[in-house]
Parts: structure tokens; C-alpha cells; sequence
């Protein structure tokens, strides 16, 4: 709300500067966008009188002019022939400014001596809105009355401040210069004036012109109307022009110009029909018919639709209410008789229709933050004032009202609630004066807060309203810290969950990973570069509204969002990427969502220079956190990986994520180069697996035998495999694969791989006998069924 | 008898050339091992006179002696030469000291760790919620019903007519009242979702959500803990600030700046010349909030506040642009590897 200083001092008399104003209106909770000076590109300009002008002797197109700037006379060199002696007229002085960027300094012209420059409107950032004459292209003649020395800024209406109030969204009553100079009011501890709004009528009554049909109540709570009968069209006066200039409106003509001083005075939404254009004399308010089209002020046809309301006489829509009138009755220069509509239509069916036909105005702008029936009628009185104020006719006698007139709210609760809720005491004398001052009459009877709230407070409800009210006004300054100290104590911390997702970070920034953090939602763009598939845009969580195509579907995946960061950071040249996130994905059951859908909390890690083997190690590092046992690597199905470098991690059989070389075309989709190492863990499974408790184990008091054997077999034999046969027999405490040899002479095809075995048995010390039975058993069993045989 | 005085001197002649531990080995066998003179001189003893044989006998274990302990006099001194010359051939150059970082935490990870262990301290529970949310939870729950203007404030991201990224860690507030009774301490950080993006706005931010319900829980508790949060923060200088303001689900509700700490209050550009940053909203939890969820208000009241952890981490690392924490440029992470 940009709220110009002069016109709030039509209400409250501020004497404070305007530092001080500002910051009274953010402590009583008016934040300020923005205040700006109106005259602060103008300095240096002086009202000043012609005194003499003579021919420039050595140029035809330029005048020399002596000018009294206030008991000085200087030269000023003009080419503006239209000015007379005895003119007053603005100079812009040595090193002035003006507000279209121009820097005047004195100087010679064609030989002649000028001491600056005459100024024209736009020179001052003027209209003829804000000052008599000021449409003119050259030089402003200003009023006789200007004082001659004085600061320009002052006679031309630009010493002036514009306060950009950013107002809260329960506050629509500071939606107005009404409303705001209540609140400065109070802030500076003042009263706040009452707007004029008294008038008197002619004989005709308002009735006998026009009767109001509201058919939709549900939707118009209220609304209030009266005529204007013998009207003047012509131009508003000054003092209005200037205060719609500064809030950004041009004038138009007196009956229009009063509608909207009204909307920005009062923060009522008015509307003047001409009354020759209404047929029957019945104006209907209802819900407009499916498919009804209607031409608007701004001159283009909208298709409506039972949603919107419009205002009709018997045969048609003549305004889509709210938002904007008819161009079918309209004001015209030839308008006679008009009616003024006030009403309190729904803010939502306003903002529906307004955000569906893109059609904006003032008057949607307030009427989507919510207008009070309480304003309706001081909105009409207020304009009908100014029309009498205006002389633009004659006031029909009598107000048709519909609907009820909002009243005043009773609020009452014990006095200590205050405190409870404030953790001070505010004296009752200073509660009853704060709540005065907001114009709450309230008393206190044996502890018992009584209020009656105007109606135009409709943010004021309950108990809470009225001592966020106190405590706004009272200082928040007021109130000291203490430590909860009248509260119980309670445990708090982690859940265990988030204990593990910590410690998998420290883990993870030890091994020199960094840790990132990502938007969850991207675009099927990216999706697809992240596969060697092709990816369904149906399988994805879609955003009904996103910020554009590349930000519109919810991950399924981390990798999409990991490789692209790992190519950005390629791109600059940065080397050695470790990274790490931690982050969801959103799996639904089914699509379209119906219900909140599963979102699974993942790790995905990236290495861009590491081995497969030492890359597995920092996986299955990670996966050490959780388990030390039961971890099973199959050939993987992820299709973000090389299909052959690359595995599935199964945990006691279940699926817990994956890991390996990026896929060559992922990997040249991103232009990330071939190396690079990624992995994609679900932590839910993982924090699901029963981590045993912790006991100690004696050592072991028998000695070991180490035994080493060479198998030749296929290449495609997973060692793994090989191990977990030796693992699987009772007396092996641990086997190892220690190397893997190939050779011509083991044949094209084939390995060796060395395998080092631990036996030990926790009640005897082992002789070779023990464990013969169980090895011949092994081997056996290797032989069968991967055909490997000993060396 | 002058044998053994010809062994002595010949044993003094060959140790004075002795210059290596072997060397020295070798002479231990050489006179005093199985096939040594000294034990080949022992066994001469019985070519002696029965009562000659006692003083010879002592005479060579005399001899003995002398020699073990000239031997293991000798045996230090070498071995400490060689220990001197092994330490001067094995010195290395270890002027280097290229230091390699830690992994890092993101910087948003340890303003919201840092927050949550002061939190904790103080009794707070750490909580998480979903992401998607129902608009029950995310606006009714929390006094923002349908047709409320205050929609208006957040621009939302909506995946169905009822589902929807959640605006504010808030929804948890609801959540964790329904199931859980007073007293209550907890705090909720996580990401959150709206439909900005600017220099200043990211569609995507972090933000802790703290919230207390008892009995006697007052205005002035909730800026005693906020003291204490900035304090530990931002330094021990910190002042808090309330402005008034509006949110749905608190009442009164409360803007809160902090002394910003770049200039300590005086005024600078981080600031805007004003002395104070803006980080947080706040307030005495509205008791439509504390009846939505089952707690009876004229019982029980609370507060309630929500902070950017974005903004904090900016101000606190002096990160210029928000779009930088989501970007993940490695030189900015490892900055953070300490």
C-alpha cells in the first residue's frame, strides 16, 4: 500500500520527521517496503520572477532574461519565447538536479552569461494532475501565489514522502489512508480525524430511480446503493489530481476520480453506473449464467462462467462485480444520473475470477484481501460527500441497503490471562488507554476484561487478538528473556534413526566426501540423461504448478541431480569430486497421487577418481555402519550403471541399493568421462536391519592353522563365491581372496584365484586330521559346481 | 701363567682393531666360545699339579671375566656408533605440508547441527516430517483455512487438489501435538517449498521449526530462548529484537531481528543500514492451533517459532547468494571441510 505522507496528515497532525514516523509504524507492526522522497532527484530549483528579457545579440532562437530569485537578480539564457516579464516560473540554479537525470551548472551561451535554466513539468516529475498547466511542453508559468526565493518542491507539490507499507494479511483495514492513519495514530499516541462524510439530499428518492435485487446472498453479504441525479462530467480539481497522482492514477473526470480517491481514502471498492444505461430500473446481483459473455471498462469480451458474480438489470450483465463495471454503462461525457454501488462481495469468488480471466483492478486487489460491510457504507457516504463537495449534482434521497451492517464484537476474559500469556504485568490503567486508542471500548470489573471491538477489526476474535493488540501498542521492548523456567523439563535428542544418518556423515566427510544438498524435484530432461532406459513421464509425482518444465516432477532417483553436479563441477575444472547426499525420493503407489506418498530417504555417494575395487571398499565401509555380515553383490539392473561393473547390495536378501561405474552413455551424456563412481543406498532398509547388542568376546584360546588354495576356473566365476563355500563350514573363522593370476598357460578364459583360509575351534587346539574332512568336503563341493579345480 | 698373560695381551691387541658387532662376535668365539683359547687353556688344567690347579683355575675364570666385560664395554661403544651413523643416513626431507580437507558437511547441515545440539541441550526433541503434505496439516491444522487471505502469503506448489510440498516445517507442530501430550519441547528442521526464485528466494530452503507447549509457557520464555539460540550463534553481543507481524498459527505473532553481526548494530550493507537482520518468525502458539490438535488452551499454552537456515548459514559464512548452497561447487564445500 503506497500511502502518500500529505494525505495522511488529512487525518493525524505529524510533527515527528519522518525517521521517527517510520519506525513508530514498524513497532506497532507496519513494515515498510520502501519510503521515497518525491522531490529527491529536484534540488536546487528556485521560484523566481522575470524581470526583464531582452533579444540574445548573438542568436535569433534564444531570449536573455533577468529573473529575481528573492533579493537577487541573475541572467538566465532561455529558448522558450513564451515567457513574459513579471512571470513566475521555476529556475534550476548552479549544480541543480533535476528529475530527469539533468545536472545544471552556469555558464556562457553563445557569448551570453546564464546562471541556469528554466524548468518545464517534466524537468520537476509533473503532471497537470499535480499542478494547474503543468501538460504544457515548455516552461511552467507557475500561480501568482508562489513566493519568489522559495524551494520549487514545496509550491509544486513534490515535498512530499511516499510510504510503501507492506500490510499483513489479517490487517485489511490498513488496506486505506483511513486505515493506516488509525494505526499511526496510535503509534504516535494522537487522534485520528474523522473522514467528512456528510451530504444532503434532494427530493428524489432513491427508490423511485432504482430497486436492488441481491439473489446471491451467499456471495454478497452486503450491498448498498444511491444516486447522483442533474450530473456535471467535468475535470476534478487539483487537490484530488495530486493525491491519485501519487498513489500512480491519473484523473479521468470528477465521478471516476471520486470512486477511486474513496478506494485508496476509505479502502472501499466503488463502482458508478449510468443510470440511462439500466434497464427496467433493477439492478440484479447474481451469479453470472454458464457461458455468459460480457465486455468489460477495458473493452475486450470474457467468457463467464456460475463462479462469478455479476451485477445485471433484467436483460443483461452490466458489471463483473468486484473487479470491473460494464462497458455498457460506463460514465460518459454526457452521463446525467449515475448510481453509486458500495457491496462486500466474496473475496474468493472474486480472486477466482479474477486470477481465471487474468483481469486485474484496484478494486479486485481489495476485494481478494477481504472488504468489511462496515466499510461499505462509510465508502458510499464518503463519495456522496465528495460529490456534493465537487458539485457534480444532486443526491438522491435515501440509501438502499442490503444485507446486514457488520456490529461491534464483545470480547471478555480474566485480566491475568495476560500476564499468563505475556509474562508481564501492563497496569490496567495503560490496558484500558492502549485499547482505547485502538477505539476498543473496555473496562475491567472485579479482574474481568470486558471489550467491544469496532466492526472494522475483524482480525479481532478472541482473547489472543486483544492482547497481541495490548502488547503491539504497550512495546515489545517491554519484554525481558527468561529460560523457560516455569516449564517442566523434559529429555530431549535424536531419534535413533537420525543418530545413524549423523554418524553416516561423519563417516562419509572422513573418507574426504563432500556433502551436497539438492532441489528433490527436476525435469524429465534430466531424468532421461541419468539412464540408459528410456524414462516414462507417468511414473513421476508431478507438480501441478511448477516454476517451469526443468522443476516439475519430484525425484525417483538421486543420481540425476548428483551427475549433474559432478559435470558442473568438471566444467570449472575442479578435480577429485567426492560427494554425498542425503536425500529423499518420492515413491508413490499409484498415479495420479491420491495419498501422501512413500518417501524413502537415500544416500547417494560419487567418486570421479577411484578404482571399482577401492570405491567398493568405501561402500561397503558405509555399510559397516549398519552390519558387519549377511551383504550379498549380484550383477546389478540399475541402468545408471555399467552392466558389468556394477553391483546390486542385498542384505540378508533384501534389496538395499546399488553401486559401480557410471553407464558409458550416462556417462557421455553428462560428458562426465568414464571413471566416474556412483552409489545409490537406501537408508530405510538399512536403519531397518537389528544391529546386535554389544558384548564382549573372550579371545580365542586355541591356536589356528592357516591353509592356502589355488582354484583354475572360469573367469566368470564370482570369488565371492568360492569364499562363501568355505565360510559355510563350521571351523572356518575367515577366508580370504589374496590373488588372482592368469596366464597362457592357464588358457584363454580361465583364472586362478588364491584363497587363504583361517580354521580354528574354540575348544581344542586343531590338528590337520580335524579339518581334512571338512576341506575334501569343500573342495568337492567347488569342483561341482563352479568347475574349479586345485593347481 | 704367561699364557695366560699372552692371551690377555693378544685379546687387547685384536679388540683394539675390532670396529663392527660382528667383528666382536667373532672375537667372543674366537677366545671365550665352546672351542675357544680360554676353554682349550681349562682344559691344559689337567696336565697340572693337583695343587696348582685351584689357582689356575682362578686365575683363568679372573681372565674370563676381564674379557666378557671389556667385550660388552666394547659392544656399547660400537653399538652406539652404529645407531649414530643409521640415524644420519636415514634423515628425509618432511618440509611438506600439503593439507588435505575433511569431507564437509554442507553448511546448511551445520547450522541446523549446531541449532539442534543447543536445542537438545535444553531438553528439545528432534523431529522429522514428510515433505508432501496434506493441506489439512500444512494450512488447516494451523488456523489457515481455505478461504483465509494468509494462503496468499506462501506461493505453493501443489501436486493434487490435497496434496502439496509443504510451505513450512509448521505441519509438524500438528503433528506432533496429536500424538504426543504436554509438556512438549520440539524442534523440527527440514526442507521446505515455495514458488519463488530469485537472488534472494529458492524455490527449495531449509527451515527449524521449534515448538513448546506446557503449562505457564510465556512470551517472555520465547525470547529467552531466542536470546540463548543467537548468543550462541552469532556471538555473546547479540541482541534480539521483536517486530509485530502475523502468522495464522501464532498469536501474538512477532518478526525477529538479531544485531547484525557483521557490524554489530551500527549499520552496514548486510543490514541495510538499519543495525538489525531479520531471521526468524515467531510467536505465542494460537489456541484454535492447541484445540485442532486435541490440548486444552485455557490449560496449556506455548510458543512457537520457524527459521530460515538458509539465511542463518549466509549470514554466518557470509555466503552471498542463496543459489550457491544448492549449486554444490566443490571449492564452496570443502571451504567447509574443518
Amino acid at each position: 500500500m503506497k500511502l502518500p505522507l500529505s494525505w495522511i496528515r488529512d487525518y493525524v497532525d505529524i510533527t515527528e520527521d519522518i525517521q521517527t514516523l517510520c519506525k513508530k509504524m514498524v513497532d506497532i507492526g507496519l513494515e515498510i517496503e520502501e519510503v521515497t522522497y518525491l522531490g529527491e532527484k529536484v534540488t536546487n530549483v528556485k521560484v523566481c520572477q522575470i524581470v526583464d528579457i531582452k533579444q540574445h545579440p548573438n542568436a535569433e532562437r534564444l531570449l536573455c532574461c533577468k529573473v529575481d530569485i528573492g533579493g537577487e537578480i541573475i541572467p538566465i539564457v532561455t529558448n522558450d519565447h513564451s515567457v513574459k516579464v513579471g512571470n513566475k516560473v521555476p529556475v534550476a540554479l548552479h549544480n541543480a538536479n533535476l528529475h530527469n537525470g539533468l545536472h545544471i551548472t552556469k555558464g556562457k551561451m553563445r557569448g551570453e552569461e546564464s546562471f541556469g535554466m528554466f524548468c518545464g513539468p517534466e524537468e520537476l516529475g509533473i503532471n497537470g494532475d499535480m499542478y494547474p498547466n503543468a501538460d504544457v511542453e515548455g516552461v511552467l508559468v507557475l500561480r501568482d501565489t508562489a513566493v519568489v526565493g522559495e524551494d520549487i518542491r514545496g509550491e509544486v507539490g513534490i515535498d512530499d514522502y511516499i510510504i510503501d507499507v507492506n500490510v499483513t494479511a489479517n490487517r485489511q483495514d490498513c488496506n486505506s489512508v483511513l486505515g493506516l492513519a488509525r494505526e499511526i495514530a496510535v503509534a504516535l499516541g494522537k487522534t485520528c480525524k474523522q473522514p467528512q462524510i456528510d451530504y444532503s439530499e434532494s427530493s428524489v428518492a432513491t427508490t423511485d430511480l432504482v430497486q436492488v435485487i441481491v439473489e446471491a446472498d451467499d456471495i454478497c453479504r452486503g450491498y448498498y446503493m444511491q444516486g447522483v441525479t442533474d450530473v456535471v462530467i467535468q475535470k476534478s480539481p487539483l487537490w484530488m489530481t495530486s493525491r491519485l497522482a501519487k498513489v500512480g492514477l491519473r484523473g479521468i473526470n470528477n465521478l471516476v476520480d471520486i470512486t477511486n480517491f474513496v478506494l485508496f481514502e476509505i479502502g472501499q471498492p466503488m463502482h458508478a453506473f449510468d443510470y440511462n444505461d439500466i434497464n427496467d430500473k433493477t439492478i440484479v446481483v447474481r451469479r453470472a449464467h454458464q457461458g455468459e459473455k460480457l465486455v468489460p471498462l477495458d473493452n475486450k469480451e470474457y467468457v463467464l462462467c456460475c463462479d462469478d458474480i455479476v451485477i445485471a438489470d433484467k436483460n443483461r450483465a452490466i458489471g463483473l462485480a468486484g473487479i470491473m463495471g460494464g462497458a455498457n454503462s460506463g460514465i460518459k461525457e454526457n452521463t446525467g444520473c449515475v448510481l453509486f454501488e458500495s457491496a462486500a462481495f466474496a473475496r474468493m469468488n472474486v480472486r477466482r475470477t479474477s486470477h481465471r480471466l487474468g483481469l486485474r483492478s484496484d478494486s479486485s486487489a481489495r476485494f481478494e484481501k477481504g472488504i468489511e460491510t462496515y466499510t461499505n457504507n462509510l465508502g458510499l457516504s464518503r463519495a456522496l460527500h465528495l460529490v456534493q463537495q465537487l458539485n457534480c449534482g444532486k443526491i438522491t434521497r435515501g440509501r438502499i441497503s442490503v444485507g446486514t451492517v457488520a456490529a461491534e464484537r464483545k470480547i471478555e476474559f480474566g485480566v491475568d490471562r495476560i500476564e499468563k500469556i505475556l509474562g508481564i504485568v501492563i497496569p490496567d490503567k495503560r490496558i484500558l488507554g492502549i485499547l482505547s486508542s485502538l477505539n476498543i471500548k473496555a473496562t475491567i470489573k472485579n479482574g474481568l476484561l470486558s471489550c467491544l471491538v469496532p466492526p472494522y477489526r475483524d482480525d479481532i476474535c478472541r482473547d489472543c487478538d486483544i492482547i497481541e493488540e495490548l502488547i503491539r501498542v504497550y512495546g515489545y521492548d517491554n519484554i525481558s528473556g527468561t529460560l523457560l523456567d516455569k516449564s517442566r523439563i523434559t529429555c530431549g535428542g535424536k531419534t535413533s534413526d537420525a543418530k545413524m544418518t549423523d554418524r553416516i556423515k561423519t563417516v562419509l566427510t572422513g573418507m574426504r566426501y563432500n556433502e551436497c544438498v539438492f532441489y528433490p524435484f527436476a525435469g524429465i530432461e534430466l531424468f532421461a540423461k541419468a539412464t540408459a532406459d528410456k524414462v516414462n513421464a507417468d511414473s513421476y509425482i508431478k507438480i501441478v504448478n511448477p516454476i517451469g518444465e526443468e522443476l516439475s516432477f519430484m525425484n525417483r532417483e538421486l543420481a540425476p541431480n548428483m551427475l549433474q553436479c559432478v559435470a558442473l563441477n568438471l566444467a570449472r575444472n575442479n578435480t577429485d569430486i567426492r560427494l554425498f547426499e542425503v536425500g529423499k525420493v518420492y515413491l508413490a503407489d499409484s498415479l495420479p497421487l491420491k495419498e501422501q506418498p512413500y518417501e524413502q530417504l537415500r544416500l547417494s555417494m560419487c567418486n570421479t577418481g577411484v578404482t571399482f575395487e577401492n570405491f567398493r571398499a568405501d561402500v561397503l565401509q558405509i555399510l559397516h555402519c549398519y552390519i558387519d555380515k549377511g551383504v550379498k553383490l549380484l550383477r546389478s539392473k540399475s541402468r545408471v550403471l555399467h552392466p558389468g561393473i556394477s553391483a546390486d547390495i542385498y542384505i540378508d536378501g533384501v534389496f538395499c541399493g546399488y553401486f559401480g561405474k557410471i553407464h558409458p552413455q550416462v556417462a557421455s551424456n553428462f560428458d562426465i568421462g568414464a571413471d566416474c563412481m556412483y552409489a545409490e543406498l537406501f537408508m530405510d532398509k538399512l536403519i531397518e536391519l537389528k544391529r546386535g547388542e554389544i558384548r564382549f568376546e573372550p579371545f580365542a584360546k586355541y591356536p589356528s592353522i592357516t591353509r592356502d588354495f589355488a582354484f583354475v576356473c572360469d573367469e566368470d566365476v564370482a570369488a565371492q563365491d568360492i569364499l562363501d563355500e568355505f565360510f559355510a563350514l563350521s571351523l572356518v573363522e575367515n577366508a580370504k581372496l589374496f590373488d588372482v593370476y592368469r596366464s597362457e598357460q592357464l588358457g584363454d578364459g580361465k583364472k586362478s584365484l588364491a584363497v587363504s583360509v583361517v580354521f580354528r575351534d574354540k575348544n581344542k587346539t586343531l590338528q590337520d586330521s580335524d579339518i581334512e574332512k571338512q576341506v575334501n568336503k569343500v573342495l568337492k563341493s567347488i569342483r561341482e559346481k563352479y568347475s574349479a579345480v586345485l593347481r | 701363567m704367561t699364557k695366560i698373560a699372552e692371551i690377555k695381551q693378544r685379546f687387547e691387541q685384536d679388540l683394539s682393531l675390532c670396529q663392527t658387532l660382528l667383528h666382536l662376535q667373532d672375537l667372543k668365539s674366537k677366545y671365550l666360545g665352546k672351542s675357544g683359547e680360554l676353554t682349550a687353556l681349562l682344559k691344559g688344567i689337567r696336565d697340572l699339579p693337583a695343587e696348582e690347579r685351584p689357582v689356575f683355575g682362578a686365575k683363568v675364570n679372573e681372565l674370563r671375566n676381564q674379557l666378557e666385560s671389556e667385550l660388552a664395554a666394547r659392544t656399547a661403544v660400537i653399538k652406539e656408533e652404529e645407531l649414530k651413523r643409521r640415524l644420519a643416513d636415514e634423515k628425509i626431507d618432511i618440509s611438506l605440508c600439503d593439507m588435505q580437507p575433511w569431507g564437509a558437511l554442507h553448511p546448511v547441515t551445520l547450522v541446523q547441527n549446531e541449532i539442534c545440539d543447543l536445542m537438545i541441550a535444553m531438553g528439545f526433541e528432534v523431529m522429522s516430517g514428510p515433505e508432501i503434505e496434506t493441506d489439512r496439516y500444512n494450512f488447516q491444522a494451523l488456523n489457515i483455512p481455505f478461504d483465509h487471505p494468509a494462503r496468499d502469503m506462501q506461493d505453493t506448489f501443489y501436486l493434487t487438489d490435497n496434496l502439496l510440498l509443504r510451505t513450512h516445517t509448521s505441519p509438524m507442530q500438528a503433528r506432533y501435538m496429536e500424538r504426543k501430550k504436554p509438556p512438549i519441547k520440539m524442534i523440527c528442521p527440514g526442507k521446505v517449498f515455495r514458488s519463488d526464485n530469485d537472488a534472494s528466494h529458492s524455490p527449495v530452503f531449509h527451515q527449524i521449526e521449534g515448538l513448546v507447549v506446557d503449562k505457564n509457557v510465556t512470551l517472555r520464555d520465547l525470547k529467552g530462548t531466542l536470546e540463548y539460540l543467537a548468543s550462541h550463534l552469532f556471538g555473546q553481543n547479540t541482541k534480539v529484537r521483536f517486530r509485530p507481524s502475523f502468522f495464522p498459527f501464532t498469536e501474538p505473532s512477532v518478526e525477529v531481528d538479531l544485531t547484525c553481526c557483521n557490524c554489530g548494530g551500527k549499520g552496514c550493507s548486510l543490514c541495510k543500514g538499519t543495525g538489525w537482520i531479520e531471521v526468524l518468525g515467531a510467536g505465542m502458539v494460537n489456541p484454535y492451533v492447541l484445540e485442532n490438535c486435541g490440548i486444552d488452551s485455557t490449560e496449556y499454552n506455548g510458543y512457537a517459532f520457524g527459521m530460515g537456515l538458509d539465511r542463518i548459514a549466509m549470514i554466518k559464512y557470509g555466503i552471498p547468494d542463496i543459489r550457491l548452497l544448492f549449486e554444490n561447487d566443490v571449492r564452496l564445500l570443502r571451504q567447509f571441510g574443518k
